[in-house]
């Protein structure tokens, strides 16, 4: 299990690798340079090139990317904001944090809505508590997180003036956008966790639980529905890591300082630095989240366990 | 005895409960929305007008600038001499100005700010007709021009004086970290370039404190998001209001709302030289322009609430700009046909693409989209293209393009003709009229002309003759300026709303 974990780990650096080398790829085939997006449409072309060439802008692709990976792994420098001419690290981190945050908030929003309604719908199938649920979650499902949001402004900011509209001052600042993106996989989970519940309880073991005498409640929470985590995991894994690259709606609805917002924003002044560094910790947040889901599958079932068991014999 | 203490403590109870609140009342800070991350605290970092907005509120010019009034005036410069070859300024500056650090304003730091900006070439726009800025002595600097340049008032208003001491302590970190190098009402107390910025009245400010004492910066990306802030007391100024919501929004807001014309222009042009030679046809493009509905494009961008250009530049905002006296095309469509007609065009022509950048629902897609019905009406027929501003732009200074859209903004002098007309302007222009069936050079020569003299009305006759020219070419044509929807709270009155430089040290309390 450990071999496994390190060649996971070790996994991230080819992935680290592969994105910056994508994005100044793709940054590269874009029009338009920094120098020009910073000294405006009127400044000579001369000295946009001079800018250019002062901010390493010019140089050829493989140099750029040597430069960069040698900069960051070397130095841990991960470069100076073209736009702002702060420190990279410094202007990512705290709005890293807060997207994380606002992220892993959804993530458990979404579980904690979607899962508990997805066993009921389960368990009850056909009755009201199965039908009223599926529906919302249907309908649900395909409204997106702006629409929530400006809905969630109109009533709790506006209307009632419950919670603030803008920023990240308090904890009541997150309530809305963490509630926002959730509701979206909360209704994505409701669903697999129903469907995989149906599939869960009628398989023999459930039969063979219940045969044996055991409650009901031990059948469902106990054996159906340790069976029936697999495929949510999966989901909530993989929604965490859409949350955090596509929180920035949210952001830029609530007014958010995340990272999702800063690398959009900065996308539109080739602010290289910031785009790449920005990509590079969702990666790996990615990657750990993917990691975790992994281990979390071993940890339920122990088939997974014996497998890994018999790779190290 | 013992009501009367009970009674006694009760009323001192509540005078302290009373002016507490008071205190509370009075340090609450007035909110401004700024639509992004203020990029830096040093002016020097950006030509963003939103970024400048919140300097002006820290910093201050030789000349300062009232759009209410149209026009600069002194600001730390007290006295302008300019010697009778109109090569020297010689200016006395603003006694008893104090930087917010507490040092007096000297000439050495004018000199400072004027050679720092000559340094970077995102000013050399500003900064290139001066040859040397000197001081002559702490209260007198000397300014000496390449060549006499009146609209070098728009330099004196755009560098901004900063404390040589406060600018040189902080080195490198200037303009990521809070500073007191300005003269302004204002200085930063709190940055956070993500969320925004606190800013705090300069006591010892030379025009005297300003009354709003406490001022924070709030950034909020979404217009939407912004009208709720507001309507929910959460902000205390909000420029640019969507306009779609402005109806209820100025019902709501009562006398606190007004809309104003914007100092912006939206344009279209037609290029001579595009690949599609129905274009080198003056009659085609003649038709074009008579084809062009802007009362349309006025409700489609702006709901109706703005207002249809012929000018340049709109002259509530730059005294030079021309008002009359030029070709206009206004909506005609029999004309339009009649013109295609005798270009040969009878049954219609196909003149390639219209190009504009933003996003499908910005107001240059709008105005694409309305463009292309309007010329389809009269027969002319044109494909819509829109895409990033960083892949259109190059585009259109390169004139690879048949027709565009494009968007000017912020210009207080007409000479920002020169970099459209004028063939030293480099790869800053849309239509290339140098070496084309234009009298060009006369052009030039107006351009040069209308700069070298700083009378008003001779500037306007040169600049009205110059931009006749313009229109007859039949290649730029103004459509449409946008409006600015400001609303404020109760708390505070704003005095004569301005499109752009408001200045919070004008605004009071209510």
């Amino acid at each position: 299990m450990y071999r496994y974990v390190i060649k996971r780990v070790l996994f991230l650096i080819p992935t680290i690798l592969g994105v910056i080398f994508i994005i100044l790829l793709t940054m590269s085939f874009t029009p338009g340079d920094p120098a020009r997006a910073l000294l405006g449409a009127s400044a000579p072309q001369a000295d946009v090139e001079t800018l250019n060439h002062e901010l390493g802008y010019d140089l050829p692709f493989t140099k750029k990317y040597v430069n960069y990976v040698t900069n960051m792994v070397v130095h841990q420098d991960f470069g100076t904001s073209y736009f702002t001419k702060q420190s990279v690290f410094d202007e990512i981190w705290p709005r890293y944090l807060i997207t994380i945050k606002l992220a892993f908030l959804g993530v458990f929003l979404a579980s904690v809505m979607g899962i508990p309604l997805g066993i009921y719908a389960a368990v009850r199938q056909y009755s009201l508590w199965d039908t009223i649920p599926s529906l919302m979650a249907f309908l649900l499902a395909a409204v997106p997180a702006f629409v929530l949001g400006m809905v969630f402004l109109f009533y709790f900011s506006l209307k009632l003036n419950w919670l603030p509209s803008y920023g990240i001052d308090s904890w009541t600042s997150y309530l809305m956008p963490a509630f926002a993106i959730s509701i979206p996989p909360a209704a994505m989970n409701l669903r697999f966790t129903k469907s995989s519940m149906l599939e869960s309880i009628r398989q023999d073991y459930v039969r063979t639980a219940r045969a044996k005498g055991a409650p009901e409640r031990v059948v469902i929470w106990k054996h159906a529905l340790k069976n029936a985590l697999l495929p949510v995991i999966t989901n909530i894994g993989l929604s965490l890591g859409s949350l955090i690259a596509g929180a920035v709606v949210a952001e830029k609805l609530f007014s958010i300082p995340g990272i999702g917002s800063l690398i959009v924003d900065r996308i539109g002044y080739k602010d290289e630095p910031v785009i790449i560094a920005g990509t590079i910790l969702i990666a790996i947040c990615f990657t750990v989240v993917m990691l975790i889901v992994d281990l979390i599958y071993a940890w339920i079932d122990p088939r997974i366990r014996a497998k890994y068991a018999r790779t190290k014999g | 005895m013992k009501t009367k203490s009970l009674g006694l403590g009760l009323t001192m109870a509540a005078l302290l409960a009373a002016g507490s609140m008071s205190a509370r009342a009075q340090d609450k800070p007035v909110k401004f929305r700024t639509v992004a991350s203020i990029s830096s605290l040093d002016w020097e970092q950006s030509t963003n007008t939103r970024d400048m907005k919140v300097w002006h509120q820290m910093f201050e010019g030789l000349y300062g600038m009232d759009e209410a009034k149209n026009g600069y005036y002194n600001e730390l410069g007290k006295k302008f001499d300019l010697s009778k070859d109109g090569l020297v300024y010689t200016i006395t500056l603003q006694p008893g100005v104090k930087f917010q650090n507490g040092e007096p304003l000297k000439a050495s730091d004018v000199v400072f700010s004027y050679k720092r900006a000559m340094k970077n070439p995102r000013f050399n726009y500003l900064t290139s007709p001066i040859a040397d800025v000197a001081a002559v002595n702490d209260g007198t600097v000397k300014i000496t021009l390449k060549k006499p340049y009146a609209p070098i008032a728009h330099t004196f208003f755009s560098v901004k004086i900063m404390s040589e001491k406060e600018v040189t302590n902080q080195g490198a970190k200037f303009g990521t970290l809070p500073h007191k190098a300005g003269t302004g009402a204002y200085y930063v107390t709190s940055y956070n370039i993500a969320s925004g910025a606190k800013l705090e009245g300069f006591k010892d400010y030379w025009r005297g404190a300003p009354a709003l004492h406490n001022i924070e910066y709030i950034v909020i990306p979404d217009d939407t998001s912004a009208l709720i802030a507001y309507q929910n007391h959460e902000l205390d100024y909000l420029e640019d209001a969507p306009l779609s919501a402005w109806k209820d929004l100025a019902k709501t807001a009562g006398d606190n709302a007004k809309l104003i014309k914007g100092n912006n222009i939206m344009f279209m042009a037609v290029n001579y030289l595009s690949p599609r030679k129905e274009l080198a046809n003056l009659k085609v493009r003649e038709a074009i322009f008579y084809a062009v509905n802007k009362h349309d494009i006025n409700l489609a961008v702006c709901d109706g609430y703005g207002a249809e250009a012929t000018q340049y530049m709109p002259s509530e905002y730059v005294a030079t700009s021309p008002v009359k006296g030029f070709q206009t095309y206004a909506y005609n469509p029999a004309q339009a046909k009649k013109l295609l007609a005798e270009a040969g065009y009878p049954k219609g022509v196909d003149v390639g693409t219209i190009l504009t950048y933003g996003s499908s629902t910005s107001n240059n897609a709008k105005m694409a989209q309305v463009l292309q019905a309007n010329l389809a009406a009269v027969g002319i027929n044109a494909g819509v293209k829109v895409m990033e501003a960083s892949f259109v732009t190059p585009k259109l200074y390169a004139q690879d393009y048949d027709i565009c859209i494009f968007a000017d903004s912020m210009n207080y002098d007409f000479n920002n003709i020169r970099q459209q007309v004028h063939s030293e302007s480099k790869g800053m222009y849309v239509v290339k009229y140098q070496g084309g069936p234009f009298n060009w050079q006369e052009m030039e020569k107006l351009v040069d002309l209308g700069a070298s003299t700083a009378n008003t009305a001779k500037r306007l006759e040169t600049y009205t003759k110059l931009w006749s020219m313009v229109m007859d070419t039949a290649t730029i044509l103004p459509c449409l300026h946008r409006p600015v929807g400001i609303v404020w709270s109760k708390n505070i009155s704003i005095g004569q709303p301005v499109p752009t430089y408001y200045k919070i040290r004008t605004f009071a309390k209510r």
